[in-house]
Formats: structure tokens, C-alpha cells, sequence
């Protein structure tokens, strides 16, 4: 499954605190060699033209952290946020 | 109307510090300084993405110096950027670290001389013409870019001494300050008057900025926790004069030193004390700094530069500077 499909199974009102929980896990991962060089450009691409919160955002944002801290991230959705079909999918993408 | 910088140090990957750049230009800042270190990523290689995905923001080096990087290579940086984005680029100037520049084995003598030869030659090659110039330091014969400069870019030079804030209000655009106490702000307005009127030129037309350690949040102890390592540097980098020029205890100063040199940064940055805190960063709630950046402005800035740490979350901080600071001065 993709992340924008991905996206489309979180619950509107919980994309913001997610959104912000993904920003902190990638601006402060120690996993930044394994962030593709094309997928920083789509990532700053939608930061200079857009947002985190809305679907588009929020689909590269997932991508990007599930490739440098997927653990926390499957963990955030599972635990805090008590979506484990998304945590699934995401770690189903990401494999 | 004052203006609101912001430094970042590119010591992490570089999307990480272009996100900022952009959440910083998104949030209302005008200024982004970038800071030149050979142990950091590159300055121009990260000022170049920023002027990528970045429209309105003005940027530069803050501070690159001319022991390391040749002056006539600042200048086709500079240039080159100014292509990118044209209008948005300043030079920023300084002597440079003795310390970090005595590891890559470059003694830095005659440093005002130095600043003042670099400066000379950025602006004569900007012209586009074949440059001879015999300073005492720098010197280049019948230089000149197979390509033609857009024109001048503003130059702010780093200074803290007497002489070298003098020249920056002699020859300078602006002037980075690094100082985040109305104390130290005032005795560099005087120097740089100095050079002002030296020059036949009006305070107006130098960018007075002060360039501070800054650290917000809502809870204060936090913003506090966040600045202290930061401090304990500036303490152990800080001369004696001006230790004294706040009142700091010398002993507990070479302690710091001391803890640092040893790697010991546990002992350094606890040995930091609020007097420390008050004279060497501003660090609190968004009004606590909001009190001490008013009396910045009445020493006389025109620029606040909001330096490292910025916070103990950077994003989160740089969204509470935009809601709570800049608007209290600027509307």
C-alpha cells in the first residue's frame, strides 16, 4: 500500500499531533545517512510549497520517517495514538 | 523597524538545516546567518539549497574569515549565490577563531588588517574589473571572474574588540555583535560610532546587529537548561575584560575552562552560574526575552539575531518566536 492510502486510514484529528511527532523523530533522527538524497528533495519540496499536515504532507512526512526511524514511528501509532492497522501499513511499506 | 535574524550552525545533514531555513523565512524571520566552520557542513553548499527553497529570506556566511577561505573564493561564493538569489545575499566578515584555526595549522596575525584587505577585494572584484590590490596581509594582481558580478552585496563584519568595531562602522554595511547584554552592546555602539563618524557616514546606515545565544520556551528552566552548555563556552572563549566588564568571578571561569578542556562538559556546564547566564545569553519565557531584546534595541541594534541553541526543540521554539517575539516588536 502507498502512504498517501496509508494516510487516508488516520483519523483526521489525529494527523496534527502525528504530524508533529514525525517532524521531531526525523529533525532530531542520528539516522540521517539512510535518508535517500531524493527523498530530502521531496521532503523540502513540500516544506517550501506546503505543509505537514494535510494529506500530501503527511504522506511524505510518514515516508520519510518510517525510512530513518521507523521503529518510533510504528511505536507512536500503535501505543499513543492506538492506530495498529496504520502502524502495519506502514511497516509493510517500508519493508 | 528592528529585523530578526536567525543563525544556524550546519553540523547535522543538510535538509535538516534547510527545513529550518524555510520554517524561519515561513515564521516571519528576515535574516539567516549561516556559520562557517571547516568541522561543520559547508556554508555555501547549505546556503545554496537555502536559496533554492527559500524566496524572500536575506542570507549569508555569519561569519566566515580570510585565513581559511581566500577572499577572492568569498567573493565568487558570494557572487555565485547572488545569482541564485539575486538581492538576498550579505557577506557576513570576521577575524575568525585563533583556536579552531590553529588546528587546520593557519596562524591568524594581523587580523584587522586581514578583514580589512578581504573586504577590500570583495568589493573591488563585485565591480567586475581585472583587480590589483598590495594590502599587508592579502594581495592580488590583474584578478578578475570570467563572468560579471550583479553588483555589490552588504557586508557585515563579526567584531568584538575596540579596533575591529571601529572598521566595521568605517567600512561595514553592519556589524555582528556577539553579545547578548545591553553592557556590551553599548561599548560596541560607541566603538562603531567612532568609525562612523571617521568615515563621514550616519549610524543609519550600518545594520547595528546583535548577535546572541538565545534560548525560548515556555518554561523557563528549560529555555535555561538548553543555553547553559552554550554559555559555558562563550565563558571559556570570553577575555578576561570582559568577564570583569560583568563581573564574573575569574576563578570560576578558569573552572569552566579547565572542566572543557578535559572533556569533562558535565562539570562545565553545571559550573555555569545565573550571573553567567544573565551577562552571556537570553534565555526564557517569550517574555522574559521579549524584556531583555527591548533593551537591546535601546543600546541602540537594528538587527536581533536569534543564536544557538534557539531552544530546546529549534522547531518549536522558532514557531514561539513567531507567535510571541517578533510581534511584539513588530506590530
Amino acid at each position: 500500500m502507498g502512504y498517501k492510502k496509508i494516510v487516508k486510514m488516520i483519523p483526521v484529528e489525529k494527523r496534527e499531533e502525528l504530524s508533529d511527532k514525525l517532524l521531531n523523530y526525523l529533525l532530531k533522527t542520528k539516522n540521517e545517512k539512510n535518508m535517500p538524497s531524493s527523498m530530502a528533495k521531496c521532503f523540502l519540496s513540500q516544506w517550501q510549497t506546503g505543509t505537514f499536515e494535510d494529506e500530501t504532507g503527511l504522506a511524505v512526512l510518514l515516508e520519510a520517517t518510517a525510512v530513518v526511524e521507523l521503529e518510533k514511528t510504528t511505536e507512536f501509532l500503535e501505543k499513543d495514538l492506538h492506530l495498529a492497522d496504520v502502524a502495519k501499513a506502514v511497516k509493510e511499506a517500508a519493508a | 523597524m528592528v529585523k530578526f535574524g536567525i543563525e544556524f550552525v550546519p553540523k547535522e545533514a543538510y535538509w535538516k538545516t534547510v527545513y529550518y531555513a524555510v520554517q524561519s523565512e515561513k515564521r516571519g524571520f528576515d535574516n539567516l546567518w549561516i556559520t562557517d566552520h571547516y568541522n561543520n557542513r559547508n556554508v555555501y553548499t547549505t546556503l545554496a539549497a537555502t536559496a533554492i527553497y527559500t524566496k524572500k529570506i536575506v542570507f549569508g556566511p555569519g561569519v566566515t574569515n580570510p585565513f581559511l577561505i581566500n577572499p577572492i573564493m568569498t567573493t565568487q561564493s558570494l557572487a555565485s549565490l547572488d545569482e541564485m538569489a539575486p538581492g538576498r545575499v550579505v557577506l557576513g566578515m570576521g577575524a575568525g577563531d585563533k583556536t579552531t584555526l590553529a588546528s587546520t595549522g593557519i596562524e591568524a596575525t594581523k587580523q584587522l588588517s586581514a578583514v580589512v584587505d578581504a573586504i577590500a577585494i570583495f568589493k573591488a572584484m563585485l565591480e567586475g574589473k581585472s583587480v590589483t590590490y598590495e594590502g599587508s596581509v592579502f594581495q592580488v594582481k590583474g584578478t578578475r571572474f570570467n563572468f560579471k558580478p550583479r553588483g555589490q552585496i552588504p557586508v557585515y563584519i563579526g567584531a568584538q574588540g575596540p579596533k575591529m568595531l571601529a572598521t566595521a562602522g568605517k567600512i561595514g554595511d553592519g556589524v555582528l555583535i556577539n553579545a547578548s547584554h545591553p553592557k556590551d552592546i553599548d561599548y560596541a555602539v560607541g566603538q562603531i560610532k567612532m568609525g562612523v563618524k571617521e568615515a563621514g557616514k550616519k549610524m543609519s546606515d550600518v545594520d547595528v546587529t546583535a548577535y546572541t545565544s538565545f534560548s525560548v520556551h515556555k518554561k523557563p528552566e528549560k529555555a535555561m537548561e538548553a543555553a547553559s552548555p552554550v554559555v559555558a563556552f562563550i565563558v571559556a572563549g570570553s577575555p578576561n575584560v570582559i568577564l570583569e566588564r560583568h563581573g564574573i568571578d575569574l576563578v570560576k571561569a578558569d573552572k569552566i575552562r579547565g572542566a572543557l578542556a578535559k572533556g569533562d562538559f558535565g562539570g562545565a556546564f553545571g559550573s555555569v552560574s545565573p550571573k553567567m547566564m544573565e551577562a552571556f545569553c537570553i534565555a526564557g519565557t517569550p517574555d522574559m526575552c521579549n524584556e531583555k531584546i527591548s533593551r537591546l534595541l535601546k543600546a541602540g541594534i537594528t538587527q536581533f539575531v536569534v543564536g544557538s541553541p534557539v531552544g530546546p526543540n529549534v522547531r518549536q521554539s522558532i514557531d514561539l518566536i513567531s507567535e510571541l517575539v517578533i510581534p511584539h516588536f513588530k506590530e
